[in-house]
């Protein structure tokens, strides 16, 4: 009994009625679409890339916004976050504005609009350099818990990371002037991560 | 459209307001205590104080037919007030919770009120002659988090609720004794207590700020943390909602909102100013802001003068010194209420905010 230090058990875990218990799942709308495995995603970065080769660089945005795997497992949502990457580095800084305007507006403009955003936030909180859609790192952390977490190490330095950083605040600012702070705040709350 | 009538009542947040039935007197949530003020010409002056509160007071409400005044604090309790020769006379409500209370309303009756908490209830609370006090029952499935809104359905027995479990979600409240037997609904025909009419959730979740059933009681509105707005049409009891319209702004959160009629809605919040929504069944849209900026945008533009620059440069060794907003409100919006209104259409409506003012906008 005196090998028990009762000061240092988490209450919480014990109590159903507890906050820390409360169901994450409750939150994701109920018209989450079906569950995409990597090699799903690996198909659609094809496509995308092909896009993209074609100079249809307004077309593979679109095209990999609209195939976001919200319901994906990890894996398939890291392969993704590479794609959108290379795309949002494929355009130019021109050309940002025309694309973002003609890609978020129309049907279905304001969704395209707040995933976007949630990939610029996955981007910027993620602590490597995600390079080439081709080889998705390990080091990419996984959105575990759809927030921000500050203590993650970010990137400052002149390397790669750096860059990369410069292109999604370019980016941020353009679709904060095209789709408003709104955006933003529903990165925060909404649950369908990517 | 008007200008905007402006009351800085003081410099501190206003939790939330209401006005009496004539108008002439405004209850204000402000710290540990609610404050009355009169109108007298066209300013505002404090006339009493109701203390008793031992935490900040979340919310208020003044019954227009009974002049009650109900108050819930952070301090669990809720009292009912009642002015007799005297001053007025608090008697407490027996909640039951063990977190702070959070929001309180009147029923369209008066017969009632529902108070909601952060111990993931509602109290309806209603009095009981034999003991002469304000008892409560409690709703309480499925609500998974804090009560942060409430509205009452014009039958006087659904309430609809938004939670930080961003679920918005109407219940029967139906009391024994108390209510009459409602009108069958789109939302339910048996009504017992604590029967849920609608659960709803939007894609981009988000806590809920803000509820409200429409004139007719059959479409809800929602407003929540994701700076959207949804209008959810019920089709039968026990049936997928009809319609259900989510329309995402680019704006900053919104706090509160008002039906204006079937087809229009007033919402305001973080953004300062409030602003119209239009739309039916078949769709939603943001209309615009019912802020009429040319007053206060001509005054920034005069600050912005080159002489003023320097003048400020050389005051106060900055070169922008314009912390005044564009807007009537100076800071978020809490609370928005219809002010005067026929048949369901608003005449005019005022807003509470963090800026210490109430403001009485003409549509």
């Amino acid at each position: 009994m005196s090998q028990l230090n009762y000061r240092t058990i988490n209450i919480d875990q014990l109590d159903p009625e507890s906050s820390v218990n409360f169901p994450m799942e409750t939150l994701l709308p109920a018209n989450l679409p079906a569950p995409e495995t990597s090699s799903d995603a690996a198909n659609v970065a094809s496509q995308v890339r092909q896009l993209l080769r074609g100079g249809d660089t307004e077309g593979a945005l679109r095209a990999a916004l609209d195939t976001a795997p919200l319901g994906g497992d990890d894996r398939a949502k890291e392969v993704h976050m590479a794609t959108v990457t290379e795309v949002l580095q494929g355009i130019r800084q021109a050309d940002m504005t025309r694309v973002l305007e003609s890609v978020c507006g129309g049907d279905g403009g304001a969704e395209r609009a707040d995933c976007l955003m949630k990939y610029i936030y996955k981007g910027m909180s993620s602590s490597g350099p995600s390079g080439g859609g081709q080889s998705p790192r390990n080091t990419i952390s996984p959105q575990s818990t759809g927030g921000f977490s500050q203590i993650q190490a970010r990137n400052v330095g002149e390397g790669g990371g750096g860059q990369q950083m410069s292109v999604l605040l370019n980016w941020h600012e353009k679709l904060v002037e095209v789709a408003g702070t709104g955006c933003i705040v529903r990165v925060m709350t909404d649950r369908r991560t990517v | 459209m008007a200008t905007p009538q402006a009351h800085h009542l003081f410099h501190a947040p206003i939790a939330d307001h209401s006005f009496s039935a004539d108008r002439r007197t405004v209850a204000v949530a402000r710290d540990n205590n609610v404050e009355l003020y009169q109108s007298s010409g066209s300013k505002f002056t404090l006339s009493d104080e109701l203390k008793g509160h031992e935490k900040t007071v979340t919310s208020v409400d003044i019954a227009p037919g009974s002049g009650r005044i109900v108050t819930c604090s952070q301090d669990r309790n809720a009292y009912v007030w009642e002015k007799t020769p005297t001053g007025w006379k608090p008697t407490l409500v027996l909640l039951r919770i063990n977190r702070a209370a959070t929001f309180v309303r009147w029923s369209p009756s008066e017969q009632k009120f529902a108070v909601g908490s952060g111990a993931r209830v509602i109290a309806v609370c209603y009095f009981e002659e034999e003991n002469d006090w304000w008892i409560s029952k409690h709703l309480k499935k499925p609500i998974r988090s804090t009560i942060t809104t409430l509205a009452w359905h014009p039958n006087s027995v659904l309430l609809a609720a938004g939670s930080t479990d961003s679920h918005a979600r109407v219940f029967s409240s139906f009391i024994k004794g108390t209510d009459a037997r409602p009108e069958p609904s789109a939302w339910g025909e048996r009504l017992p207590f604590n029967t849920i009419c609608g659960e709803f959730l939007n894609d981009s979740a988000g806590w809920i700020q803000g509820v409200s059933f429409s004139p007719s009681g059959d479409a809800l509105a929602f407003t929540g943390h994701d700076s959207s707005v949804t209008v959810v049409y019920p089709s039968a009891p026990e049936q997928p909602p009809r319609a259900m319209l989510n329309i995402s702004t680019r704006l900053l959160p919104l706090n509160s909102l008002i039906w204006n009629g079937e087809n229009e809605i007033i919402a305001a919040g973080h953004d300062c100013e409030p602003y119209r929504f239009q739309g039916d069944e078949n769709g939603w849209r943001l209309t615009g802001s019912l802020e009429s900026k040319a007053g206060a945008g001509a005054g920034a533009a005069r600050e912005e003068s080159a002489l003023n620059m320097f003048r400020q440069m050389d005051l106060k060794g900055q070169t922008t010194v314009n912390t005044k907003l564009k807007t009537t409100h100076q800071n978020t919006i809490n609370t928005i209420r219809p002010y005067e209104e026929a048949n369901g259409q608003v005449k005019s409506f005022s807003t509470s905010g963090v800026d210490g003012r109430v403001v009485i906008w003409t549509l």
